[in-house]
């Protein structure tokens, strides 16, 4: 995709080495989707019965142990590894795995999974957080509450994505953006077309699906005008 | 887009195929153009080097196979020593199988050029030029099709490989009751360490079975699967060598043998095949099937050639250009060609037997190097699950050592002047672009921890 091949495309030509703590269904289709990708992965997971399911799937370098041990750690090579992510269902295990991750490879990203409200102080240790009962609530939410309104994406803090389809009953229906005022904290991204970004001249459409970034403090009342 | 790292959810092949495709790889080009030079050497003794060489090619055969099931990697051998040493020794590693297929193809383009000529001849057609123009030009022709598609080269090769198992499956059948063991007496005529320099030639007909490694995503089952088609292929082909170089031997002697050089054992098939109808003589079959063989296996060492140089250029170890796909081909056009300008070179340059030799002593070399990265790897990650473990450890990877290091020395001492100048020549090649890569990759990424996700839609043309 890079025009300039020799200069900027050092990093991004380079398959990753990934460190996977804990095997299980998570580790596993996080595996999956990275050597898809074409990068290298190496599962650390202590049960031996599930050890010989990876091993069959033959997706990844699988070592047997606790990754919290360092004894077991520094047999998946973190100096050589670009990341080591820590996916395993407990959280102090995850912090653990990360902070001798750091202590063995200074230089080594560190991703961990946490499994309650992640604490805010996480970030400073650690490169990336990942909260899956988040991702799995945003999922769960586009199939409960069905058509109509679908999150796309949790972006930083308060700010969420959504794709909203417009009702006969909403307010807004059949109205140029110019027309209608959306609260302060929303932004039209990509019109019903998806060829081209929200403006002025938008019209909202009826039966028709816009790309909305907005605020959680107004989103209520976004719907309200999209929806009705 | 065609891409060496997906994974498709339906493994295509059987224990069949992937063990076909080690065989493919040794079966054909080796037998066919070696043999006469190698009893040339050693007289009917060049037998016994071919039964040694099974049996020293076999403790590797062990650690590539623990390797493979333990280590789900594209990449080969290259990619088991990366995971094991720094970067200096898989750099060599890769560098040398990387030459090692580069000279292998110019060994298959020189076979393939004296059967073909020595086919027409049969025919009674005097094919004009010199050998070396169509070696040329079967390396352009090969290179050009697996640069243009991936798709077309790789289909077939069982088929291919049933077909030559058959050609010299006919010749064995009708050569035993022809062969005479006195032929064999003496055995060894020149000596018996001349076995030695012998075994060290035929080497590079034993190495092949590792592309089964590069195929690992693909065969079904692979954690029992790959070690046992790893282990067949040898055992199969070894089988099958001996015998035909058995039939040769007693049917033609030694001495002519010797003589007839790559061209040797069709000329044996003329001595007692009889006519077949369409084909003609029986020689006329055999130089058919070393014809075809030797065009197979250029094929799977042009493709072997350009993974290797492609895993390079991924992992930094080489022009980050060569590990990448072509926009429109979506082959590895760069490496393809990188690996074709050197095969090229060597099939006007190098004389067939040092290109032989040469190859021998890097394949020799690069299996060392897996030994110890086996050996390296048990006491550094003990608890690597292993579905396939090497018998006898650690008795079996040390007597790979041992043997290979052994017949490196008998190899003279020309060959190793080329080849430790190619080590030199890769040496400053490391130098200079480990300087030009200096910023490490890991300080330029962990500026930006806060790095945006990247959209979903751009995951999948990543290159």
């Amino acid at each position: 995709m890079n025009s300039t091949p020799d200069t900027d495309t050092d990093t991004d030509v380079q398959d990753l080495r990934v460190i996977l703590a804990g095997g299980g269904e998570m580790g596993v289709r996080t595996a999956e989707l990275l050597t898809d990708r074409g990068h290298d992965v190496v599962i650390v997971e202590a049960d031996a019965e599930r050890c010989r399911e990876l091993t069959d799937a033959y997706l990844a370098t699988v070592i047997e142990g606790d990754a919290a041990r360092p004894e077991t750690l520094r047999q998946a090579q973190p100096r050589r590894s670009d990341v080591v992510a820590a996916l395993t269902d407990d959280e102090t295990t995850n912090f653990a795995v990360c902070m001798a991750a750091q202590r063995m490879a200074p230089e080594v990203r560190t991703v961990m999974r946490v499994t309650a409200t992640p604490d805010e102080l996480y970030e400073e240790y650690v490169d990336g957080l990942v909260f899956p009962e988040r991702l799995g609530a945003r999922a769960a939410t586009n199939e409960i509450a069905g058509g109509g309104v679908r999150t796309i994406e949790d972006v930083a803090g308060d700010v969420e994505i959504v794709e909203i389809e417009i009702t006969e009953a909403a307010p807004v229906a059949g109205k140029r953006l110019d027309e209608v005022r959306l609260p302060r904290g929303t932004l039209i991204i990509v019109d019903y077309q998806g060829n081209r970004l929200g403006g002025p001249d938008t019209v909202l459409e009826v039966g028709h699906r816009y790309v909305v970034a907005v605020e959680s403090d107004v989103a209520d009342e976004v719907m309200n005008l999209m929806r009705g | 887009m065609s891409h060496s790292g997906r994974r498709e959810p339906t493994a295509s092949l059987s224990l069949l195929d992937a063990t076909m495709v080690g065989i493919g790889a040794m079966i054909g080009a080796g037998i066919f153009v070696l043999t006469g030079l190698a009893v040339d050497i050693s007289g009917p003794a060049a037998i016994v080097a071919f039964a040694l060489n099974g049996g020293v090619t076999t403790f590797t055969a062990l650690s590539y196979a623990e390797l493979a099931a333990a280590i789900p990697r594209n990449g080969g051998g290259y990619a088991y020593v990366r995971e094991v040493f720094s970067a200096p020794v898989s750099f060599v590693m890769g560098w040398t199988r990387w030459f090692t297929y580069m000279i292998a193809g110019s060994l298959y383009a020189l076979g393939f050029a004296s059967n073909f000529i020595e086919w027409g001849h049969l025919y009674g057609i005097e094919l004009p030029g010199p050998a070396v123009g169509y070696a040329l030009f079967a390396v352009a022709a090969l290179v050009t099709l697996n640069a243009l598609s991936t798709e077309a080269s790789g289909k077939g090769e069982t088929v291919i490989t049933l077909v030559k198992i058959a050609i010299l499956g006919v010749f064995v059948a009708f050569g035993l009751t022809a062969a005479r063991t006195g032929e064999f007496r003496p055995l060894f005529s020149k000596g018996a360490l001349s076995v030695l320099p012998a075994m060290g030639l035929t080497f590079i007909a034993f190495q092949g079975y590792d592309l089964i490694a590069t195929v690992t995503e693909e065969v079904e089952n692979p954690r029992v699967n790959i070690p046992r088609a790893i282990i067949l292929s040898v055992v199969v082909t070894v089988i099958v060598y001996l015998l035909v170089v058995f039939v040769a031997i007693g049917t033609l002697g030694a001495e002519a043998l010797g003589g007839a050089g790559e061209t040797a054992i069709a000329q044996a098939a003329e001595g007692f095949m009889p006519r077949f109808p369409v084909i003609g003589t029986g020689a006329s079959l055999i130089a058919f099937g070393a014809v075809f063989s030797t065009i197979s296996a250029l094929n799977a060492v042009v493709i072997g050639s350009s993974r290797v140089a492609f895993a390079m250029g991924r992992e930094g170890q080489l022009p980050a250009r060569l590990g990448r796909f072509h926009h429109r081909y979506g082959t590895p056009l760069a490496a393809i060609a990188a690996s074709a300008v050197l095969m090229l070179v060597a099939v006007v340059v190098v004389p067939i037997r040092v290109v032989g030799n040469l190859a021998s002593l890097f394949s020799l070399l690069g299996f060392v190097v897996v030994n110890l990265a086996l050996i390296r790897l048990r006491s550094q990650q003990p608890d690597l699950q292993r579905p396939f473990e090497v018998p006898f450890y650690p008795v079996t990877p040390i007597l790979g050592i041992v043997c290979n290091l052994l017949l490196g020395l008998f190899i003279d001492p020309f060959t190793w002047a080329l080849a430790l100048g190619w080590l030199a020549f890769g040496g400053v090649v490391y130098l200079v672009w480990s300087r030009r890569r200096e910023r490490p990759r890991d300080e330029a990424e962990a500026a930006e921890i806060q790095a945006p996700e990247p959209i979903a839609s751009a995951e999948e043309g990543d290159d």
